[in-house]
């Protein structure tokens, strides 16, 4: 009995044509399933196709044009793998990579400690206005520009004199070469650009608190759970998304930066601050090597894709998704 | 017993109070760079060094500030600036929400793939892309406009990434619960999904207003004409416009630059609070 | 961060088209016809010159251009930068992606990089037919800088005005101190002992410091360089340029034996001079004479200086009105001749306006260009904008120039030039790009105390040699 009304349903399938919209609006599990990927694909296009015309495409000239020697005057010139035996052995590129390297290794683990730590305090009981200002106060600096900000900070950090190694002195310190000396050169562009992300952090941070239920919160602090334990098995698990998040385009952004120490010391002095980045911009800008340009653009590349594809993979085992 | 009870408060209220002297000290080590900003920018050039620094402005060179409008075309620029960034935040909001949610939750072949490929552009340093991209803006023939700075930044795969996680975060019973009631997909996408994940919007939008508005290295190449530039980049002329360019006229320069991301944050500060506060998912 | 002179000087070069107008309208109530000598432009067209230069500070001079040429429309393209590198590269980021521009205006560090790449047209044929305003320009512009403008026999660049590197000097610390006004001959040693003087140790803030200088390829310790009779590269003068000095300078004795350029090929940074001038800054910072290396360079050193805690540091005629504008009074600052070491060479740097080759409008250009060196053209610039520069027509430099801003002994600009035939200027061989990111390269590592001169210059040495080898192309190729 049931044999023959399904062959009969299917014949009779079989015989209608099905038209794409019915196809689409059919209204089974199947039918949602084709609307959801139709919608996916729509709701993605234009950010892909802006990607794919803004940043593929010229990505892919980069790569090909890191296997050339071009000075935008004169035409191009097929150099192989030149420019990577170049850089090789070029002490200042790679000073700039374990620079950087160091840089966002630093900055990271400051960002998410601190800015977690930051969110988790402005929990505490207090009046909405001392929130407020609080929050604000913390977040202002992540307002100024890049360059802004390592230009202050160049002029407050003045070995001679500037503002802080004026109250060093009179708190009866020596002042400190922040800027000129290569031990300090780094860890000052480091305080500088941590100054402006924990702000970001902060927010990030409190962005992904907010989706977590008070309710679970404090269920947990009655059930007992103090400090360590709630951290660690409650708050930081439900974060993880975000926290991932932060990992993520921190570490990204981290091995890219540029601004902060390019206005503070240029690199200096000698090869201490010079990141990965500001290599490339000197081979670009100023030594109009564009072909070796790129090929540092090609090796950052790679080694941001590495970083993140190792993140992305340990993820799995620690970002938790409701 | 009133002593007893004033002891039991203090007891467990020392924790919260140290932890709130904590913060407070460290605000005003924060916040401090900023106020000697403001207060330094209005020193006249001549003894802009001097030390002590004088934190609460007593010669009040507003000359400084009047310099900035004299000689750059500061509220041209402020338009400018006005305009892209405006149209890059609605531009990064819309295709953002609409590809980070597409990831988050709406199944289709290769989207993995194509996510990864997407957060793989994140990665390029876009000072290498720049020259490409400005011959590719020149053959368009957008070179010194504005949209010029507007659409290369609308596709944004940090903004997609950003919502994603966002989305992500908001659990599946919502939209099965919508489904079961015969939710259409668009109905779920903008009455449940987008509501929910107004923190995440709202902290996309600061953070692309901020990075745009602060932009200088790609309107440094891309916008040519006087009458085009923005804050930023007109800033910039002061450094070479005032004498040798004194440190306290820079400073003002700095401070213009901010109010207006600081006077958006501060409006917008309140939504943001309410994105936080009301996104919260009630179990 | 630095304000170096080179970008202002741009910046000011691109604003000197407006300076003449206002002068000329006032004078000429209806448009002036062409004058004689001007040569008839073969068409009438319309033609729109696409200029570098903002278009606020050129603005007074446009009427009276407008006026002799009212067929020509100016289009200005600002093209600013942080240091001359970046506007370099801006210009070039822009000719590659197809943009035109006719007329620029650049510092002797870009001249031999864009006449090396063929990208800026020799003005030969013009500066030999408009014979009459030529000789009247020459007639006022000292040799050296127009021998920095040539390259290879032919003349790139019109000089439009240059800074050299002077010892600026805060007048009250010198008085302070009981020193005198240095003389004209001071040598070396007179100037540290007078920096010893003046530096007096402190707590943060308390300082005094006798000399300061930023690192960066003009006017940091390259003077010392010069004055030991030292310089990075080999300096050679390049073939040709009689057809220049035979008409223009026939009977300048200063223009003997010029040749058509400069070329700088071999580096010889290791050389004992050099290093003897390294080790001079470094033992003066040891010693607590110079304050720290700072980047953000020109406001930091003028704002020392400005403060009383600066006492001497290396400027050109650009702080004469800078200085001004920064509100130091009158007679605070005063400058003087570089001391004398093995001799006294002075290093300067010239500002010129050049063609761009792939223009299409040559003529028009030239007429644009000559009318920014003319006699009202300049006067009018620089009454405008002020004395921020050094203008390259001898006569403008005059007491009336200076009156506002001082300082008082402004002829110096001038008798750098005049008084020292060796004056050169700062080497810029066509890879000075990336040779000056070397050079301050090493020296802030020397000045970190990370590598001794000696070592830091046979560093720098190799990596120029390198550098050279690789960069076979642009130098010199018609050698």
């Amino acid at each position: 009995m049931t044999d023959q009304v399904s062959k009969n349903s299917r014949s009779a399938r079989k015989r209608q044509p099905v038209s794409l919209v019915s196809w689409f609006a059919q209204n089974t599990l199947k039918g949602m399933a084709r609307r959801k990927a139709l919608l996916g694909y729509i709701f993605v296009a234009p950010t892909i196709l802006g990607v794919t015309v803004f940043v593929a495409g010229p990505v892919l000239f980069s790569i090909a044009l890191s296997f050339y020697a071009w000075n935008v005057f004169q035409p191009a010139k097929n150099v192989g793998v030149e420019n990577y035996i170049r850089m090789a052995a070029d002490s200042r590129v790679l000073v700039g990579f374990f620079n950087s390297a160091k840089f966002a290794a630093i900055a990271i683990g400051l960002q998410i400690a601190l800015g977690l730590g930051l969110a988790l305090a402005l929990r505490t009981k207090m009046t909405s206005w001392m929130r407020t200002y609080f929050r604000t106060a913390f977040f202002l600096p992540f307002l100024l520009s890049g360059v802004a900000t390592g230009l202050v900070f160049s002029y407050m950090l003045n070995s001679d004199f500037g503002v802080v190694n004026y109250y060093l002195s009179l708190l009866g310190f020596a002042p400190i070469r922040f800027l000129n000396s290569s031990e300090a050169a780094l860890n000052s562009v480091i305080l500088a650009y941590m100054w402006q992300a924990l702000g970001f952090s902060m927010i990030g941070m409190l962005g992904g608190l907010s989706n977590v239920s008070p309710d679970i919160l404090d269920a947990a602090t009655v059930d007992g759970a103090t400090g360590w334990n709630w951290l660690w098995h409650i708050i930081l698990p439900l974060l993880s998304p975000t926290i991932f998040f932060m990992a993520v385009v921190g570490v990204i952004s981290a091995l890219q930066i540029f601004d902060q120490p390019y206005a503070m010391t240029r690199g200096g002095p000698g090869d201490a601050s010079r990141t990965m980045v500001m290599s490339l911009y000197e081979a670009a800008f100023k030594n109009m090597e564009l072909g070796y340009a790129a090929s540092i653009s090609v090796i950052l590349f790679i080694v941001i894709m590495a970083v993140t594809s190792v993140q992305f993979i340990s993820g799995k085992k620690w970002v938790f998704y409701q | 017993m009133a002593p007893k009870r004033i002891f039991t408060y203090l007891y467990y209220n020392i924790g919260r109070w140290t932890l709130l002297l904590g913060l407070f000290l460290g605000s005003i080590i924060i916040v401090a760079p900023i106020a000697w900003t403001f207060s330094t920018s209005l020193r006249t050039p001549y003894e802009s060094f001097g030390v002590p620094p004088k934190w609460l402005p007593t010669d009040f060179a507003y000359q400084n500030y009047v310099n900035i409008f004299n000689k750059t075309p500061f509220l041209r620029a402020f338009g400018n600036s006005v305009f892209v960034t405006t149209c890059t935040v609605i531009g990064q909001l819309t295709t953002a929400a609409m590809a980070g949610y597409a990831f988050a939750r709406l199944k289709f072949p290769g989207s993995s793939v194509i996510f990864g490929l997407v957060l793989a552009t994140l990665m390029m340093p876009f000072h290498a892309t720049i020259v490409p991209v400005y011959m590719l803006i020149s053959y368009i023939g957008l070179s010194d406009t504005l949209w010029s700075l507007v659409l290369p930044s609308i596709p944004t795969a940090f903004g997609t990434f950003l919502l994603r996680q966002y989305f992500l975060q908001i659990p599946v019973e919502y939209e099965e619960a919508a489904v079961l009631d015969g939710a259409s997909q668009w109905y779920i996408f903008l009455r449940i999904y987008l509501p929910l994940a107004r923190p995440g919007l709202f902290i996309l939008a600061i953070l692309s207003f901020n990075s745009t508005w602060n932009e200088f290295f790609r309107p440094l190449i891309f916008i040519r004409s006087n009458s085009l530039y923005t804050i930023p980049l007109s800033l910039n002329q002061l450094r070479g416009i005032q004498g040798t360019g004194s440190m306290s006229g820079v400073l003002a320069g700095v401070v213009l630059s901010m109010l207006p991301v600081i006077v958006i944050y501060s409006f917008g500060q309140r939504y943001l609070i309410e994105g936080i506060n009301v996104g919260g998912v009630k179990g | 961060m630095t304000n170096s002179n080179l970008s202002r000087r741009e910046f000011l070069a691109l604003s000197a088209t407006v300076g003449a107008s206002a002068l000329a309208a006032c004078s000429a109530p209806t448009p002036a016809p062409a004058p004689a000598s001007a040569p008839v432009l073969p068409t009438k067209a319309d033609v729109t010159l696409r200029v570098q230069g903002d278009e606020k500070n050129e603005a007074p001079i446009l009427p009276s251009f407008q006026s002799k040429f009212p067929h020509i429309k100016l289009e200005f393209v600002s093209v600013t930068g942080i240091d001359h590198e970046e506007v370099a590269s801006k210009i070039l980021t822009m000719i590659a992606a197809g943009e035109t521009l006719d007329f620029g205006y650049s510092a002797t560090e870009a001249l031999q990089v864009y006449a090396g790449m063929g990208l800026s047209q020799p003005l030969d044929e013009w500066v030999k037919r408009d014979s009459t305003e030529m000789a009247d320009f020459f007639s006022e512009v000292h040799p050296s800088l127009v021998q920095a403008m040539m390259y290879e026999g032919s003349l790139y660049e019109l000089p439009f005005d240059f800074n050299a590197a002077n010892m600026y000097i805060n007048t009250k610390l010198f008085k302070d101190n009981g020193i005198e006004f240095p003389s004209a001959d001071w040598t070396k040693d007179d100037f540290v002992s007078a920096a010893r003087k003046i530096s007096k140790p402190g707590d943060a803030g308390k300082q005094v410091y006798g000399f300061g200088w930023t690192n960066r390829l003009w006017g940091s310790w390259m003077p010392w360089i010069f004055a030991n009779g030292g310089n990075l590269f080999e300096q050679e003068e390049a073939p040709g340029g009689e057809w220049l000095w035979g008409t223009y300078y026939k009977n300048d004795p200063m223009a003997k034996g010029r040749g058509g350029g400069y070329r700088w090929i071999n580096p010889v940074a290791n050389s004992p001079a050099v290093v003897e001038a390294l080790q001079l800054v470094v033992d003066l910072y040891k010693e607590g004479v110079t304050p720290g290396m700072v980047l953000g360079g020109g406001s930091e050193l003028q704002g020392l200086l400005g403060d009383n805690h600066l006492g001497m540091t290396p400027g050109g005629g650009f702080w004469a009105g800078g200085l001004g504008n920064a509100g130091f009074p009158k007679g605070s600052f005063d400058v003087q001749l570089w001391p004398k070491w093995k001799n006294q060479t002075h290093q300067f740097g010239t500002g010129g306006q050049w063609m761009v080759a792939a223009s299409k409008h040559k003529d028009e250009v030239w007429e644009y260009s000559k009318h920014r060196i003319s006699k009202d053209g300049m006067q009018t610039w620089f009454d405008t904008n002020g004395i921020v520069t050094t203008p390259a027509r001898r006569p403008m430099l005059n007491a009336t120039a200076f009156a506002k801003t001082g300082p008082e002994h402004w002829q110096v600009f001038y008798d750098t030039l005049d008084k020292h035939p060796e004056t050169a200027p700062i080497p810029c061989p066509p890879i000075s790009n990336p040779m000056t990111t070397l050079f301050t390269n090493y020296t802030g590592q020397a000045m970190d105390f990370k590598l001794t001169p000696q070592a830091a210059m046979d560093s720098l040495q190799k990596e120029l040699v390198d550098l050279v080898a690789r960069s076979k192309d642009v130098m010199y190729p018609k050698k």
